[in-house]
């Protein structure tokens, strides 16, 4: 194997694993907040392309528009996903809450097959144009958009998390709720706030992806699986652990697929569990004393 | 007391989304509707048929279509007085592209709904997963997949409208051979459709003086195919062969653009519709494949039956649905249909299940869409390579490859 060939798989697999890595983040920030996995991250990807599709396609929008205005729409989505499903539920236990995810997860996607139909659907590069040699490698106009918004992603999280009241408290939230109710922090506000900013990632993940792959209203459950499994092969409630998660997960899937691409998901599955089995808090977090 | 009537609000909200949802798939409103119309002119009992198709999952932009014929030419059968004096209903299911659905359906659409025969489903998989219960049932089911192993693992029941890989692999390979290329770079899907067109390709290659150099697979469910291609162009492919027919097929030309890769792409017969063009834009130029005739109707001969009941049923589909069909896959379903239905016609009053298979299988040159069906006690996909042209994409759409 030639070193450009490797260096070719390296960046499939840190632009897939990027994609991981914001979903990842979404997993995370809703389960850092209530506790719960939100299997309707995904959803939310998914519905990111289809607005910007809808936006650009058929509103006619132009795509430097369309694609804020699909990411703005998602995240309005999300909270209003909170407010309906989650709220009346909120101090119900977690096993109800996952499941009004998943539910929400089927109830998404049949929308968006009546809204939309259930064709793929395209749309257009940022920026077009041939792909940017370097070293013998090739890299697409896109990767560059989907790394530089993982990075501002990343950028704008800590961001938030260290510099802002809103952050300490998501932090605080995070250590412990009832402690930081107790605290007058505002819970049920910051669990709103992490499913707009989950909706939001997975939105933005949705767009950036969708100019090289098309959408269609299935491919939420899919995506899904990869950014959960992002997220507990980095350790859940991390955000940082969340985007090492991401972009591990991508990699090895790359480096399956010289010696079988049949294999390449059940290795990176096996990674998983294995990776369960010796660190169950996940690789990029210190072991943490539990809650009593 | 706030919080309950939130609940009850989402509960409704949910129960009103599944509804709608589930009216979309199954239609069965509509085959019930056309079937009460044609009772009141029509005293003789209905002939039911089942059909089990993919409206939702991977292969709904193959299934979909194949509805709307159906219901299309049901319709009209019944508007010109039925099968002898029968009126047709069909039972339409959906199997979300998913094996155990198809399984669920079959055993519906036998056990509540009594049909004479089955049509469907629109996948390999499904087709194969349906097996058991057909042949306990001892009806006749007619397919609408295109892999080798649905006639090629021959059941006396199953027939098959599409191609089968044998047939589309030979011309395929043939084509390539001609054009002076020797190493296949192989991409398939991670199906029963691809898996069929993976083994038959490594399996002949070689008869056509061949290699297949690296031979690659992809999930449905991918969205990147660049660490495959990769491989393939380290691989020293001088043309890409893909076998696939699910929607994340036109990934791979824009990845192959994406890596500047110079071989041609070439495809099955999985492809044969607008959606993987203009999916894959600008990426699809020049991609290769070999289908049927009713891409571009003039191939059938101009004044051919080939060509009249081609442009008559595209004439049709476009009335009835404001565009014209987009793929070969509608044209499965109208050759399944049919088969079932002009067998029908040739048996007597009070015929069974067994009767119609036998007389399905004395079927002899019937023109169809896909091309013309003879089958015989051993040949149940009953076409030949005749039936097949070339096309490339030229233009952002297929046009005849000369």
């Amino acid at each position: 194997m030639e070193n450009a060939e490797l260096l070719q798989l390296a960046i499939a697999g840190l632009k897939n694993g990027s994609i991981y890595a914001l979903l990842a983040l979404g997993f995370t920030i809703v389960y850092a907040a209530t506790n719960v996995i939100n299997f309707a991250q995904g959803e939310f990807f998914m519905l990111g392309g289809m607005f910007a599709v809808f936006a650009f396609k058929t509103l006619g929008l132009p795509l430097i528009a369309a694609v804020p205005l699909a990411v703005v729409a998602v995240t309005g989505v999300g909270v209003l996903f909170e407010v309906l499903a989650i709220r009346p539920r909120r101090d119900g236990d977690q096993m109800s809450l996952v499941i009004i995810t998943v539910g929400g997860s089927l109830v998404l996607s049949s929308l968006a097959r009546h809204l939309f139909g259930s064709d793929a659907l395209p749309l257009p590069e940022f920026t077009p144009g041939p792909s940017l040699a370097f070293a013998g490698a090739a890299i697409e106009r896109q990767t560059l958009w989907i790394w530089g918004l993982v990075l501002i992603a990343v950028v704008a999280l800590t961001m938030l998390y260290s510099r802002t009241r809103l952050g300490r408290a998501m932090r605080a939230c995070m250590q412990n709720r009832e402690a930081a109710r107790l605290m007058g922090i505002d819970t049920g506000r910051v669990v709103m706030i992490s499913f707009a900013l989950a909706a939001m990632l997975g939105a933005l993940a949705g767009v950036a992806v969708t100019p090289l792959t098309s959408t269609r209203f299935d491919i939420g459950a899919g995506i899904a699986v990869k950014g959960f499994a992002a997220a507990i092969l980095g350790g859940l409630g991390n955000p940082i652990a969340a985007v090492a998660g991401g972009l591990l997960l991508g990699l090895i899937e790359q480096a399956v697929i010289p010696f079988s691409s049949t294999l390449k998901d059940v290795v990176a599955i096996v990674v998983l569990l294995s990776v369960l089995f010796v660190r169950p808090q996940g690789l990029f977090i210190r072991e943490r004393k539990e809650k009593t | 007391m706030r919080r309950t009537t939130w609940t009850a609000l989402v509960a409704i909200l949910v129960m009103a989304i599944v509804g709608t949802s589930l009216v979309g798939c199954t239609d069965t409103g509509d085959t019930t509707e056309t079937r009460e119309s044609a009772q009141q002119e029509e005293p003789k009992a209905p002939y039911v048929i089942g059909a089990v198709l993919s409206l939702t999952g991977a292969q709904a932009s193959l299934g979909v279509p194949e509805k709307n014929v159906i219901e299309m030419e049901v319709d009209r059968i019944n508007e010109a007085g039925g099968i002898n004096g029968h009126p047709l209903e069909v039972i339409i299911e959906d199997d979300a592209s998913n094996v155990d659905q198809a399984v669920a359906a079959t055993t519906k659409l036998i056990e509540q709904d009594d049909v004479l025969a089955i049509i469907g489903s629109t996948g390999t998989g499904q087709t194969m997963a349906m097996r058991t219960q057909i042949d306990a049932a001892d009806i006749p089911q007619v397919s609408l997949a295109g892999s080798l192993v649905i006639t090629g693992e021959f059941d006396p029941l199953v027939f098959q409208t599409p191609w089968s890989n044998a047939l589309v692999v030979a011309s395929t390979l043939q084509h390539l051979q001609s054009e002076g290329f020797t190493r296949i770079g192989l991409i398939t899907e991670d199906t029963g459709f691809g898996k069929d067109g993976k083994a038959l390709v490594n399996e002949s290659a070689a008869g056509y003086g061949m290699t297949v150099v690296s031979d690659q697979v992809f999930k449905p469910t991918d969205t990147d195919m660049t660490g495959q291609l990769t491989v393939i162009k380290g691989a020293g492919a001088d043309v890409v062969l893909m076998w696939s027919s699910v929607a994340a097929s036109s990934i791979v030309p824009k990845n192959m653009a994406q890596l500047g890769m110079e071989a041609p792409l070439v495809g099955s017969h999985g492809i044969a519709r607008l959606e993987f063009v203009e999916s894959a834009g600008e990426a699809a130029e020049g991609t290769t494949i070999f289908a049927g005739k009713i891409l571009a109707p003039e191939a059938y001969g101009v004044g051919s039956e080939g060509h009249t009941v081609a442009t008559d049923y595209i004439a049709r589909y476009t009335e009835t649905y404001g565009e014209a069909p987009d793929s070969t896959f509608a044209g499965h379903a109208y050759d399944g249909l049919y088969l079932v239905v002009e067998a029908m016609k040739r048996l007597d009053e009070g015929f069974t299940s067994a009767d119609l298979r036998d007389e399905i299988e004395k079927t002899d040159g019937f023109q169809g869409i896909g091309g013309v069906f003879t089958f015989s006690e051993t040949d149940h996909n009953g076409m030949t390579e005749d039936d097949l042209v070339g096309y490339r994409v030229a233009g952002g759409t297929w046009t005849l490859l000369k």
